[in-house]
């Protein structure tokens, strides 16, 4: 498990990164290489240059804004997972970023390097979709829902860089989240998982609720909800393809799909009432 | 005859801290990849991407005209220098090197091995080494592999049958014929392993101005010094194997005999040292580490009060695609193939069969958890054909405390047990049953899982001629040697490597009983093996048997010198001398202290005894007890020792999800005389998560179609984490055995021999009200799933 040769590099900035990128179709970026640095030691992926964004200034940065909440592709899990603004204002990520791997794989690992890989099981991917964030690159600025196409693929433009991940925030008066997901052991490849946000009315009737699944699909996937019953998700969950591999088949997924939507909703309408 | 040492004891089964603890949790530990020499090369292997092909050429041009390449060996090439690897089985045309030679057999067989001054070179070159293959036709399923037209693994052999012992031990047939129930059924145990953090590592260095091969390598392998000299046509004081070598996990499989035999060679036409440290992918598809893959057929005779009187079992394995010892774990359960029950009469069928993957070795227990697992599920299906508690189906079949000793009908004799009363003391710690309807009235399924279980220790190799009638090996010793020094000090030696079981501490503890003197004052080495006494290793749950033995042994013969020469030197008779702490003293009030002794031994020789030796050094080559006769009628005497562990646990899980949580995981155990408490409770939690694994994540899965391993990595071989592993309650019961020093039994298996069990029964017992049940493992989330919602999407 010894890469084959490569070019290590490490950019100062952005732009740096950028034109590197542009100048060699074969380089790639590391940010935290909780994936790649396996799959190079594997001999998996063959770059010819390795542009380390680990140095570039700015990239770590968590900010909250007064509509948006914007985390740069070089925070890592771990700071996500500490951090009280975010919990505050972004509670369902808080609470998805704990599903993601395990602490040592959180404290190297980094938002921009999750989104850039696009495993179909990633939490921070559902919670993004789910919320309807944009994924901010090089090249341009994507809805979440947009971005992902299909596992491991993503519509960013060849020569670009994802830069961060952009979140609309929502009044925290009267919202709920849940957020659950089955894998075969914690901190695993989750083989279905749900996130959910849901917001109440002045009036306590349903404002807006937001149920993502993910882990299940090739892609996280919005559901398109007509009401929050279990028949309504079953409903929504009913034309999207599963995907199965030896662990589990496409019609476990489905119905994990559903218990976990489930789950997921209970926790908010719970913490909505709370 | 041992003669038992009794209670009280000064420092056996006192809590102590464990002497190895501090080194290797301080990074003190020396393994094999720690060892750095002067102008070391490094190894890559190039392994097969065919199950079953015949190589056509192999061309290394380009990979050795990379600078720093130094050699490309082939399997032809190896084969013309060296001897075969020792083979179990009874099996001449199955043949083995450690390169595939004329054909490879399983997905990642080892094809070639590249020598470089780094391993990222080697593996550089090793992309380079051109192989031509005509593919053949491949066999992964062991029931497959047997039938009439299976493609054959090994031609020359006729059949992939490599093992087919038929036993019939007492009246089978005329039981069945008069029980008036029967049940059959059929279980899977699917390939799993141990699976060693440290993986496969060994250097070599041949020494040409001594012609000797000095050997470091990461095992836990019998006569491994024996094997490396036949297969490389040494002789065998050219060997010399370091056995202080640190082992970083084993439990059965660092057997390497295969990767020191190739270093070896290199070490030796090279005149440079040469290592290999295998990766993780290597290790888990060519390192030749899997463990055993088992259906058993089974079938039960029974009456109408539960009392089982007949069994037939027959066991198919799936060995692989090369023998070694792996059939031979068809043979060791036969020592306990009617498990704690009293059993009249069994029919037992062993079969191990050849196909292409990767070779079985050695696994924890030697093949007793699948079997266990297997009886323990008839247990309980007897119990819910009559509508018995499963506690009381235990209880009517259990071998009773004044049976002993206990003669199965395969002719070992258990040596002592109390089973009833351990699982009494078990159950009266928990309702788990009351808890388990609590949950189920949450709307999760809930079921109790049990299991009583022995673990047969204190190995010898009686399955050996059992099974091979060519092998005519009974001889399994442990020895131990101590010296003690000019100054007074204490230094024991082992003499086997040591794979995490905490054997410095035993020696210590074991010398220390002895001598009452502290165990923090010995000192226990472990020297090389031309400096060793005859020894096989810390396999079969056998050290605290066999080393301990060796080392009370010998530490009484000193302990004998001592007081021959302080009757000597006070002119007192010896049965009126009294020996405390180690100083003798005389009726008279008068003493020779430790000093003193150990000063006339080294220094003044004329107050020693005439003709005594001066020196103080006793040794001890300890046989096992009860072993080394021939198997007579298909009969043997397996483990002399027979530990007994109950498995009382509870586990939820979701309807939907079926990801099954352990939710009390209480244990029974008894292995005689505790020797080291915290070694024993070691053993007993790392054994449950090791069954814990067999029994829900883990398996060596390979993709039918292509022949492929789908599971070579930790992203895909799923070991169970902290997360997974509950807290474990832990029952005492201690009945001594009488065969040994202290009483003890082996604890090595302890907790893996049963949790497997456990858990399937404890699943089942979930799924019950809803009419399914699983008889394979590993019972993965959407297996039970599938199975409750009655598809296979």
């Amino acid at each position: 498990m010894k890469p084959a040769p490569f070019e290590y590099i490490r950019a100062e900035s952005v732009l740096q990164a950028q034109e590197w990128l542009a100048a060699d179709p074969e380089a790639r970026v590391i940010a935290g290489g909780q994936t790649l640095m396996p799959m190079l030691a594997m001999r998996l992926v063959r770059p010819t240059r390795v542009i380390d964004i680990a140095g570039i200034a700015g990239l770590d940065t968590i900010a909250v804004g007064a509509d948006h909440v914007t985390l740069g592709a070089m925070v890592r899990q771990v700071a996500v997972e500490r951090s009280a603004a975010v919990a505050q204002a972004l509670p369902l990520l808080s609470k998805a970023i704990r599903f993601v791997g395990h602490p040592p794989t959180r404290r190297r690992g980094t938002i921009g390097g999750s989104v850039a890989n696009a495993d179909p099981a990633a939490e921070i991917a559902l919670v993004a979709v789910t919320q309807g964030a944009e994924v901010l690159t090089t090249a341009d600025a994507f809805a979440a829902r947009d971005y992902f196409l299909a596992p491991m693929t993503t519509a960013l433009p060849a020569g670009a860089m994802v830069t961060g991940l952009r979140f609309p925030r929502v009044a925290a008066a009267r919202r709920g989240t849940g957020f659950a997901e089955v894998a075969m052991r914690q901190g695993d490849y989750a083989m279905a998982a749900a996130a959910c946000e849901l917001v109440l009315g002045a009036g306590g009737e349903v404002a807006s609720l937001r149920l993502g699944i993910g882990g299940a699909t090739p892609v996280p996937v919005l559901l398109d909800l007509a009401a929050p019953t279990r028949e309504a998700i079953a409903a929504a969950l009913a034309p999207l393809e599963m995907m199965h591999d030896p662990n589990a088949g496409a019609g476990y997924r489905r119905r994990a799909a559903l218990a976990l939507a489930m789950q997921a909703l209970d926790e908010a309408q719970r913490e909505v009432m709370a | 005859m041992t003669v038992q040492l009794q209670p009280p004891f000064r420092y056996v089964g006192h809590k102590r801290r464990v002497r190895e603890d501090r080194r290797f949790v301080a990074g003190g530990g020396h393994y094999a990849a720690d060892l750095v020499l002067a102008g070391m090369l490094h190894c890559a292997p190039l392994q097969s991407e065919h199950p079953a092909a015949r190589i056509v050429s192999i061309d290394a041009s380009a990979a050795l005209a990379l600078p720093g390449v130094h050699a490309v060996l082939t399997g032809a090439q190896l084969a013309a220098a060296s001897e075969p690897l020792m083979n179990g089985a009874n099996t001449p045309l199955v043949v083995r090197y450690p390169l595939a030679v004329g054909q490879v057999r399983y997905a990642g067989e080892w094809v070639a091995m590249v020598v470089a001054e780094s391993r990222a070179l080697a593996e550089d070159a090793r992309e380079l080494v051109q192989v031509e293959y005509e593919q053949l036709p491949f066999v992964t399923d062991g029931e497959a592999a047997m039938a009439e037209g299976a493609p054959l693994v090994h031609p020359p052999h006729g059949s992939n049958v490599l093992l087919d012992r038929h036993f019939i031990w007492g009246p089978v047939e005329e039981r069945f014929a008069v029980a008036p129930r029967k049940l059959a059924y059929r279980v899977r145990w699917a390939r799993s392993s141990t699976v060693p953090l440290e993986t496969f590592a060994v250097t070599a260095q041949w020494d040409a101005s001594q012609d000797v091969l000095d050997v470091w390598a990461s095992i836990q392998m019998p006569k491994f010094p024996d094997q490396i000299a036949r297969s490389l046509r040494l002789p065998g004081n050219a060997v010399r194997v370091h056995y202080d070598v640190d082992v970083g996990g084993s439990y059965g499989v660092k057997r390497g005999i295969k990767h020191a035999v190739l270093v070896g060679h290199l070490a030796r036409v090279l005149g440079r040292p040469v290592r290999l440290v295998e990766d993780r992918l290597e290790n888990m598809t060519g390192g030749d580490m899997q463990g055993p893959e088992r259906v058993f057929d089974v079938e039960l005779a029974y009456d109408d009060a539960g009392r089982v009187h007949a069994m037939k079992m027959r066991a198919l394995d799936n060995v692989g695609a090369y023998a070694g010892r792996s059939p031979f774990q068809l043979g060791k359960p036969i020592g306990a193939i009617v498990g704690p029950y009293a059993i009249e009469a069994v029919e037992y069928h062993a079969l191990a069969v050849a196909s292409n993957k990767t070779p079985q070795e050695a696994v924890r227990g030697f093949g007793q958890a699948p079997t266990n697992y297997a009886l323990e599920t008839g247990i309980d299906q007897v119990a819910a054909a009559l509508g018995l508690d499963r506690l009381e189906i235990r209880r009517r079949n259990f071998i009773r405390a004044e049976q002993f000793p206990y003669l199965i009908p395969s002719g070992t004799t258990y040596d002592s047990g109390n089973y009833a009363g351990l699982l009494e003391k078990t159950v009266a710690v928990a309702d788990l049953f009351a808890e388990r309807d609590a949950l189920r009235a949450q709307g999760l399924l809930a079921g109790v899982g049990i299991a009583s279980c022995l673990e047969p220790s204190g190995g010898n190799s009686s399955f050996e001629p059992l099974l091979n009638p060519m092998n005519r090996t009974t001889t399994w010793m442990e020895s131990c040697r101590i010296h003690v020094d000019a100054l007074g000090g204490i230094t024991a030696a082992m003499h086997t490597t040591t794979s995490g079981q905490a054997h410095e501490t035993l020696v210590s503890v074991a010398v220390a009983e002895v001598l009452e003197i502290p165990p923090e004052r010995i000192r226990v080495i472990r020297p090389d093996s031309l400096a060793s006494l005859p020894s096989n290793s810390p396999v079969g749950s056998r050290m605290a048997i066999m080393l301990g033995g060796a080392a009370v042994r010998a530490a009484q013969k000193l302990r004998a010198q001592l007081l021959a020469i302080a009757a000597h030197d006070l002119g007192v008779p010896q049965h009126l001398l009294r020996y405390s702490e180690g100083d003798v003293h005389a009726p008279d009030g008068r003493k020779l202290a430790w000093q003193e002794l150990v000063i006339i031994a080294h220094r003044e020789y004329f107050r020693l005894p005439p003709g005594v030796e001066p020196g103080l050094s006793a040794s001890s080559i300890y046989m096992v007890p009860t072993g080394g006769e021939l198997p007579k009628d298909d009969k043997v005497q397996m483990y002399p020792c027979h530990s007994f562990e109950f498995h009382y646990i509870l586990v939820a899980m979701d309807r939907v999800l079926c990801r099954p949580q352990i939710r009390r995981y209480i244990i029974g155990h008894d292995c005689g005389q505790v020797i080291s408490p915290d070694v024993v409770k070691g053993m007993t939690l790392g054994g449950i998560a090791h069954g814990i694994g067999a029994a829900l994540l883990e398996e060596f899965s390979i993709d039918a179609q292509t022949g492929q391993p789908t599971a070579a990595s930790f992203m895909d071989y799923l070991l169970p984490s902290a997360h997974e592993v509950p807290h474990v309650e832990i029952v005492h019961q201690t009945t001594p055995s009488p065969l040994t020093v202290f009483g003890q039994k082996g604890s090595g298996e302890s907790g893996y021999l049963g949790s497997p069990a456990a858990i399937a029964g404890a699943i089942n017992d979930a799924l019950a009200p809803h009419g399914v049940r699983v008889d394979q493992l590993p019972m993965r989330p959407a297996l039970l799933s599938d199975l409750l919602e009655g598809t296979h999407a």
